[in-house]
């Protein structure tokens, strides 16, 4: 029986080492897999560090340069830049979470500024809903809809905490304070499986998921082998809960069997190879062990915190893996999911396959943005600012008659569907009644306004798919929208705070359809789909409240108002 | 992923090249829709059409007390062992209409070893069919079922969900993992009927058709210049919300006759089995009926007593009226839980989690009638041949449905094989 589980893994490896040869194969700009020098992952050396645009230059210029120059060499011209109005929903939408209000598209499109794009930028990131998006975004990131760190991750957000910050609180939490309390959700959910806490830390964080590893080195990726798993387990699996608390242990060596069936003691490891040297720490015999866990009961009943270990592998991990010749990996993971965030897909995807076989689209843009976001402290708002006001960002999504070039030229911008959170706030946002905003003292206030209905809808979140690769929408979604009695109430009320009471007051089908096509679009109405709705409109002028109710349905769950474009 | 309208021209290609010639509809370029408006390649289609249904025992029934008995043993608990219509197989006394109908469409595994013993990754192992893993999110069985087998522009569900009552929320939603939204499940709870099946009082007819087409129009100018799977997925589902409603009588056991459902008797489980029938001669390609408070730590016999005899009177019925139906060759029935319960009696009389020797069956769509595949020792302690995991019985599925058992999905550039490992189906159970 072992030897045909054996036989199958290898079979396995196989098949998987066939797709990095195609990849290998594929890509003329990366050496021979078995280099390790030359992995992806691995710092990028001095030489080629040298030949980058220089550091001093402005995020957006750098990444322009960059895909310019792939565009060039693959004789692609890009898609020409989109108009204002959906510029402004793409940035409303990718920094606040939400659709702008028809008021901002209207102020947007009308300035002359010739900055007025940094100035909107500015003004939402500037903003308190800037926070709570990532905050969404970062606890669906970590946590998968699971547990409770929305509490820290507010905290987080709303101080500006750095992403090295974040990383080295999540990690080293133990909970003997308030705000350590909160950041301990990240590793307790976690604490009962730690070859599974491994791989999240690794591909989280890292950008790496080394779960492969975890049975057999990782076929021909040369940077993955057990030692690598086994590695950053030792660092993590002294880490228990207890009564609440998170602490580790002094001792605990990680074994492991090979695929030949040979026993091995991990060494304390990081993903670069760096090792740890620990002095000898010997295994208490099973009368301390047992001593020790009638301590930790008593203290857990008690409600006290289990003891401080004299040296923490966790925080020998946040300071190797933050230091500055090892940093490369948490900076390369963090720009790469931003990256995929806002424009569609990573420069390496998946983006936690970070390694020699699956190398970037554009490696020097990728190793410019991770020195830029390491040497600038690992601000993240700083980064996104940056890649949102490249050209390569602000592209039209339309790739009319000929086959649309590849994704990864970034030849034109991705559609992309609306998260969860996004789209629960805006099905609020776009059927408030759009005279309001206007009749609101300053855009603070404002902004304030669309933060509170966004959050007031934000239970609709659950009701829709999460993000995932190939993502799809199903018909649990469109039954819901199509015959749900609080979709009904809640979104085509015709109250008059809302889109569809605003219409009531308007006699004319055109007028109607203008506003309804504006308002929930977020963008100029066209002259054929007014007509289009205007015509609905006149045909049902027996019953006109329903027939705006209609219309407002179909502008809702068209794919215009679903995707981000 | 394959492109869905690909796999369903060359699925038509394949099956139906004959019948398509001779409905004149040759044309190059022919989808699977122009296909239908023929009703003989739409009867044709609907014949090929396979299914599964899956009675799915939450909390882990006794494979002592249903398919593999051990009478006069210490494990073996009070109930006698009786012959089955296979000479010298025995199964529990608790089942006797299955022990008599043994022969003619049902095989037996009895070597399942899963190894994982506790509620919730037992539940994942036994739904995915492989371990869960960080940062893949795989597909269940029944998404996968639906992904192979349900066509395109199904005007109803592809995979159907019934709750049981001591699954636990978290293992019961059903996942469609990287196969995406478009394979989830329709999840019943304490409705018969799914949810959003029935337009709003609020809402005409006519209101409800005529916005269905607005916003069908407006979506077409938006995707013009913007190919893209996701939209394209956004516009099916829409596309299927009138259809669907319409199958809302499929889950009305009223549309069956008193004496139908006097046949499959009066428990939830009974009734819920008759409704996944009606799914799925309608074309439903998944349906999964649970029947909880399996998880008898104690009182093991007394929970049997009760437990057994229902799910051998409902599936000794469902397989009758599948078969009296001509239903029988194409849909695949099977038991499954997220393991078994121990051999050793503990002290509450109970038996506790046991994922090392456990049984299933499978009965119907591709199966060889009266197989006995492994074996357990006179204990039932551990497998002593045959042993397989929860890959290998997937692959069984897969291969009795037809479903290409090497085939690989691609997660990114990643491929990942349909079964974990490239497990081989358990040909000796295949018909």
């Amino acid at each position: 029986m072992r030897n045909r589980d054996a036989y199958r893994r290898f079979v396995a490896a196989c098949a998987l080492a066939t797709f990095v040869f195609a990849a290998v194969a594929l890509s003329a700009s990366i050496a021979p897999a078995n280099n390790n020098a030359s992995s992806s992952a691995a710092p990028a050396p001095a030489a080629a560090l040298e030949k980058l645009q220089p550091a001093e230059r402005p995020i957006a210029v750098v990444v322009d340069h960059y895909i310019d120059a792939r565009l060039a060499s693959a004789k692609v011209q890009p898609a020409p830049a989109a108009d204002d109005a959906n510029l402004i929903r793409r940035l409303t939408l990718d920094l606040v979470g939400r659709v702008p209000t028809p008021l901002e598209v209207q102020e947007f499109v009308a300035s002359r500024a010739a900055d007025k794009r940094e100035q909107l930028v500015d003004r939402l990131i500037a903003s308190e809903a800037f926070a709570d998006h990532q905050v969404n975004e970062f606890d669906w990131l970590l946590m998968q809809g699971q547990g409770n760190l929305r509490g820290y991750l507010t905290d987080a957000f709303r101080d500006k905490r750095s992403w090295d910050t974040i990383f080295r609180e999540l990690l080293l939490a133990d909970g003997a304070d308030k705000e350590s309390k909160a950041a301990i959700e990240f590793l307790k959910p976690r604490m009962k499986d730690h070859d599974r806490l491994t791989n999240d830390v690794s591909s989280l964080f890292f950008g790496v998921n080394i779960s492969c590893a975890q049975c057999h080195d990782h076929p021909l990726a040369k940077d993955w082998k057990q030692d690598h798993f086994y590695g950053l387990k030792s660092f993590l699996a002294r880490t228990y809960e207890n009564g609440g608390y998170i602490s580790e242990r002094e001792y605990g060596l990680v074994n492991y069997l090979t695929p030949a069936g040979q026993q091995r003691e991990a060494k304390v490891m990081f993903l670069t190879g760096r090792v740890i040297d620990m002095p000898k720490q010997a295994e208490p015999d099973n009368k301390a062990k047992k001593a020790e866990q009638e301590a930790l009961k008593k203290l857990a009943d008690k409600k006290l915190p289990p003891p401080t270990p004299k040296q923490s592998l966790r925080r020998k991990l946040v300071d190797t893996a933050l230091s500055a010749d090892q940093r490369d990996f948490f900076a390369r993971s963090i720009v790469n999911r931003l990256w995929a965030r806002l424009y569609g897909q990573g420069l390496v995807n998946p983006v936690d396959q970070m390694h020699s076989g699956n190398p970037p689209s554009h490696p020097e843009l990728l190793t410019w943005l991770a020195r830029d976001t390491a040497e600038h402290g690992f601000d993240l708002a700083r980064l996104m600012r940056g890649l949102v006001l490249s050209k390569a960002y602000a592209r039209d999504s339309r790739w009319p008659s000929t086959e649309r070039p590849a994704a990864e030229l970034f030849a034109v911008a991705q559609v992309r569907p609306l998260s969860p959170n996004q789209y629960a706030a805006s099905l609020r946002i776009a059927t408030s009644d759009p005279e309001m905003w206007s009749k609101l003292a300053d855009d603070k206030t404002r902004m304030q306004r669309a933060t509170s209905l966004a959050n007031s809808a934000r239970s609709w979140a659950t009701s829709f798919a999460p993000l995932t690769d190939n993502f799809q929408v199903g018909v649990n979604e469109s039954l819901l929208l199509a015959n749900d009695a609080r979709i009904w109430s809640e979104f085509l009320s015709d109250a008059g705070d809302r889109l569809v009471g605003r219409m009531k007051t308007i006699k004319e089908p055109r007028g109607q359809a203008e506003l309804a096509l504006t308002t929930v679009l977020a963008r100029p109405a066209d002259a054929e789909e007014t007509q289009l709705l205007a015509d609905y409109l006149s045909a049902r002028k027996d019953r006109p409240l329903e027939a705006a109710r209609q219309i407002v349905w179909s502008l809702l769950t068209s794919s215009e108002f679903r995707f981000n474009y | 992923m394959q492109n869905p309208s690909l796999n369903r021209r060359s699925f038509l290609g394949k099956s139906l090249g004959t019948t398509a010639a001779v409905a004149g509809a040759a044309a190059a370029d022919m989808t699977l829709l122009n296909a239908l408006a023929q009703p003989a390649v739409a009867a044709e289609l609907k014949k090929q059409q396979k299914s599964v249904i899956l009675l799915w025992l939450a909390g882990g029934a006794s494979q002592l007390e249903t398919f593999d008995p051990k009478p006069g043993r210490a494990t073996g608990g009070p109930y006698r062992a009786i012959p089955t219509s296979v000479p010298g197989v025995h199964f529990s006394e608790l089942m006797p209409k299955m022990a008599a109908r043994f022969a003619k469409n049902t095989a037996v595994i009895r070597s399942l070893n899963t190894k994982i013993a506790d509620h919730g990754g037992g539940a994942t192992l036994m739904s995915l069919g492989r371990r869960d893993e960080p940062s893949v999110r795989y597909p269940d069985l029944g998404a996968v079922v639906a992904r192979e087998l349900a066509r395109a522009d199904a005007t109803v569900p592809d995979y159907v969900s019934f709750y049981a009552q001591t699954e636990g929320r978290g293992s019961a939603v059903g996942q469609s993992g990287f196969l995406g939204a478009r394979y989830l499940p329709m999840f019943l709870t304490d409705k018969s009927k799914p949810d959003n099946l029935e337009r709003l009082a609020a809402v005409s007819d006519l209101d409800h058709k005529q916005r269905a087409d607005l916003r069908d129009m407006l979506s077409k100018r938006f995707a013009e210049g913007r190919d893209n799977a996701a939209v394209g997925s956004h516009n099916q589902a829409y596309a299927r919300v009138r259809g669907l409603m319409a199958s809302d009588k499929l889950f009305d056991i009223e549309q069956e006759s008193q004496k139908m459902r006097d046949r499959y008797g009066p428990t939830q489980f009974g009734q819920q089995a008759l409704v996944a029938r009606r799914l799925v001669e309608a074309g439903v390609p998944f349906v999964k009926v649970g029947r909880g408070w399996w998880d008898s730590h104690g009182e093991n016999f007394e929970t049997h007593l009760e437990l057994v005899p229902e799910l051998d009177h409902v599936m000794s019925t469902l397989l009758d009226d599948l078969a009296e139906r001509g239903m029988l060759e194409n849909t695949l029935v099977v038991t499954l839980s997220e393991f078994g319960r121990t051999p050793r009696i503990n002290a509450s009389l109970g038996r506790d989690h046991f994922a090392s020797a456990w049984s299933t069956s499978l009965t119907g769509c591709g199966i060889r009638g009266g197989a006995v595949y492994g074996k357990t020792d006179e204990d039932g302690q551990k497998v002593v041949d045959g042993e397989i995991n929860a890959a290998a019985l997937f692959a069984t599925i897969y291969e009795a449905l037809g479903i290409d058992v090497t085939k690989e999905y691609h997660v990114g550039p990643r491929p990942i094989p349909i079964v974990d490992n490239f497990a081989g189906p358990v040909t000796e159970v295949l018909a």
